[in-house]
């Protein structure tokens, strides 16, 4: 299990990661989500130990990272971001040089490595130079170098970045069968590979966490309308009518034209009346001709979209406080010293 | 250490490096070694090695140290290091240590040279002993220094440049004032060559190598700190 207890990095005067707190329990597979600086590697790379919290705690297991490091990085298989490897090694060179500089017992190791070249698909590749590997086959090094020694808990930064569509359904398959064994940790900005790998997700923006829970209840929380998208031919113009026909409608948003003549519209409602009925009885009568007809679903893409744009909201509620108390200060002052000068002036009237 | 040690030796000899910076060793010793004794029909073979440390090591050691953390920073294998089990002083060790086998082969393939001469003269091994200790403790001094400067930089050019200007500065610092022939590495192992071994000299090469070993030590720990 891991522990992180309000943990602060800050660089000089910026705060990266600011008092961030979650547990991740024994066997889960938790997905870190941010955008691009949110403090995803920073807060894997104190995890791991590389480097040190400003403030807060981080334990795994029951052994602080800080305080027994030996003990917790032992149980930690980390795989970088941008994949760092030895280049003049070969793969199996590489991995048995992990496992030793993860402790793992000279009577042990060479049966681990074949064990972690064989999970890791890297039978035909072992004997290569890392250097001439392909960007997939290099990842796939990488990640043997976390497995082997059988660590409790494998964290990933960003393990598909910069693959083919092929293998990263494999790296993800992959990760999946390890989720099973061991607890992992994994960032990405790639929101349907949370919502297929992980049973957990974390969302981070700015440094701070903003949400935390599994992805199919983020999509839910993020839901507030019935949406229904329709694609219709509709030469009379009658769409705007529509509105007055159903009741329920709080909508009617037109959303494209189509190449084809067609229009798109999405239509919603906030009461859990299925609409769909009623459109299909209704549009015809109008002459709108019905080509297409759905009910809009929200993707963790959404969720993740809205949360992050809510912080932002905030953020500029409290900048124009901020500046409006500032203002009053500054009038304050302003008003002050106008006082002042006219008193003075009053004084030097007198004199 | 151990691992780490194993490793970087055969790094060492897995990219050009090891064999360049022994080849550029050997050519400058060999130079020498017609200057100071062919040339001068001489047996003595202090000259030989006082050259040597002073202009070999000036090039062999930076060829030799500017990768060490430098590299490793570069390319982010400085994260499956430091996130590995290992300690940093048995990181820093191993890599110093690697080095400093690099030179101890050098010294080793040096010594033909002596074998050679004994042909021609009599030698005097404990001499040779002496001036092999003293070579070496000055290497490993030069080396830590070179390492420190390895740790400060992700630039491998710019280590490397560090530590030659460090090496070479005391000789026209010295034009200066003769303070500085103090801080000239290979001043200290001028006595090595006649077949003095000085207190001082040995505890000023080894304070300077502990030193520069530790700096290293704890320059890396801090900068997880500060990173």
């Amino acid at each position: 299990m891991i522990e992180v207890k309000n943990v602060t990095k800050k660089y000089g005067s910026t705060i990266a990661v600011n008092d961030i707190s979650f547990d991740v329990k024994d066997g889960e597979v938790v997905g870190f989500l941010g955008p691009n600086g949110a403090g995803k590697s920073t807060t894997m790379n104190m995890i791991t130990g590389f480097i040190e919290p400003t403030k807060g705690q981080i334990i795994i297991n029951g052994n602080d990272i800080s305080k027994k490091p030996r003990k917790a990085k032992k149980q930690i298989g980390y795989m970088p971001e941008n994949v760092p490897l030895y280049y003049e090694l070969t793969a199996k060179e590489f991995i048995s040089y992990m496992a030793e500089l993860k402790l793992v017992k000279r009577s042990e190791r060479k049966k681990e490595v074949e064990k972690v070249i064989e999970e890791a698909g890297l039978q035909n590749v072992k004997n290569k130079l890392i250097r001439n590997l392909s960007r997939g086959y290099k990842q796939r090094v990488s990640l043997a170098g976390a497995l082997v020694g059988n660590p409790d808990v494998i964290i990933l930064d960003e393990p598909t970045v910069g693959l083919d569509p092929k293998q990263i359904t494999e790296i993800r398959s992959l990760i999946k069968e390890l989720g099973k064994k061991h607890t992992v940790i994994l960032s990405t900005h790639i929101l349907s590979e949370v919502s297929q790998i992980c049973e957990r997700v974390i969302i981070i923006n700015k440094g701070q966490i903003i949400a935390v829970d599994t992805p199919e209840n983020l999509e839910k929380a993020t839901k507030e309308k019935n949406g229904i998208s329709v694609i219709v031919e509709d030469p009379k113009g009658n769409m705007n009518k529509i509105k007055d026909r159903i009741k329920e409608i709080d909508e009617v948003q037109f959303v494209k034209d189509n190449e084809d003549g067609t229009k798109q519209y999405v239509i919603t409602t906030s009461s859990d009346v299925d609409l769909r009925k009623k459109l299909f009885e209704v549009l015809p009568k109008e002459e709108i001709v019905i080509f297409e007809l759905k009910k809009t679903e929200t993707t963790l893409e959404d969720a993740f979209i809205k949360l992050i744009d809510t912080t932002k909201i905030e953020d500029n509620v409290d900048k124009k406080k901020a500046s409006k108390d500032k203002a009053k200060k500054e009038d304050k002052a302003e008003s002050k010293s106008k006082d002042k000068k006219q008193k003075n002036s009053k004084k030097e009237e007198k004199k | 250490m151990w691992t780490i040690f194993k490793k970087e030796l055969k790094t060492y000899f897995l990219s050009p490096i090891g064999y360049i910076s022994i080849g550029i060793f050997m050519i400058i010793y060999s130079i020498f070694f017609y200057l100071t004794t062919i040339a001068s029909g001489s047996v003595d073979m202090g000259n030989l090695y006082y050259a040597t440390a002073r202009y070999g090591l000036l090039l062999m050691v930076p060829l030799l140290t500017m990768r060490m953390f430098s590299e490793e920073r570069k390319n982010g294998t400085e994260q499956l290091l430091l996130t590995s089990p290992r300690s940093v002083t048995s990181i820093v060790l191993g890599k110093f240590f690697a080095a400093v086998v690099v030179i101890l082969i050098t010294l080793i393939l040096s010594l033909i040279y002596s074998v050679i001469v004994s042909f021609f003269g009599n030698v005097n091994i404990p001499t040779v002993l002496a001036t092999i200790l003293g070579f070496l403790l000055v290497a490993m001094a030069a080396i830590s220094i070179g390492m420190l400067a390895s740790s400060i930089t992700e630039n491998q050019i710019i280590s490397a440049i560090i530590t030659i200007v460090v090496f070479v500065a005391p000789w026209f610092l010295v034009d200066m004032s003769s303070i500085f022939s103090s801080i000239d590495l290979i001043d200290k192992f001028m006595k090595f060559p006649y077949g003095l071994i000085s207190v001082s000299d040995v505890v000023s090469l080894i304070s300077i190598t502990v030193m520069c070993v530790l700096i290293t030590i704890v320059l890396i720990k801090r900068r997880k700190a500060v990173k």
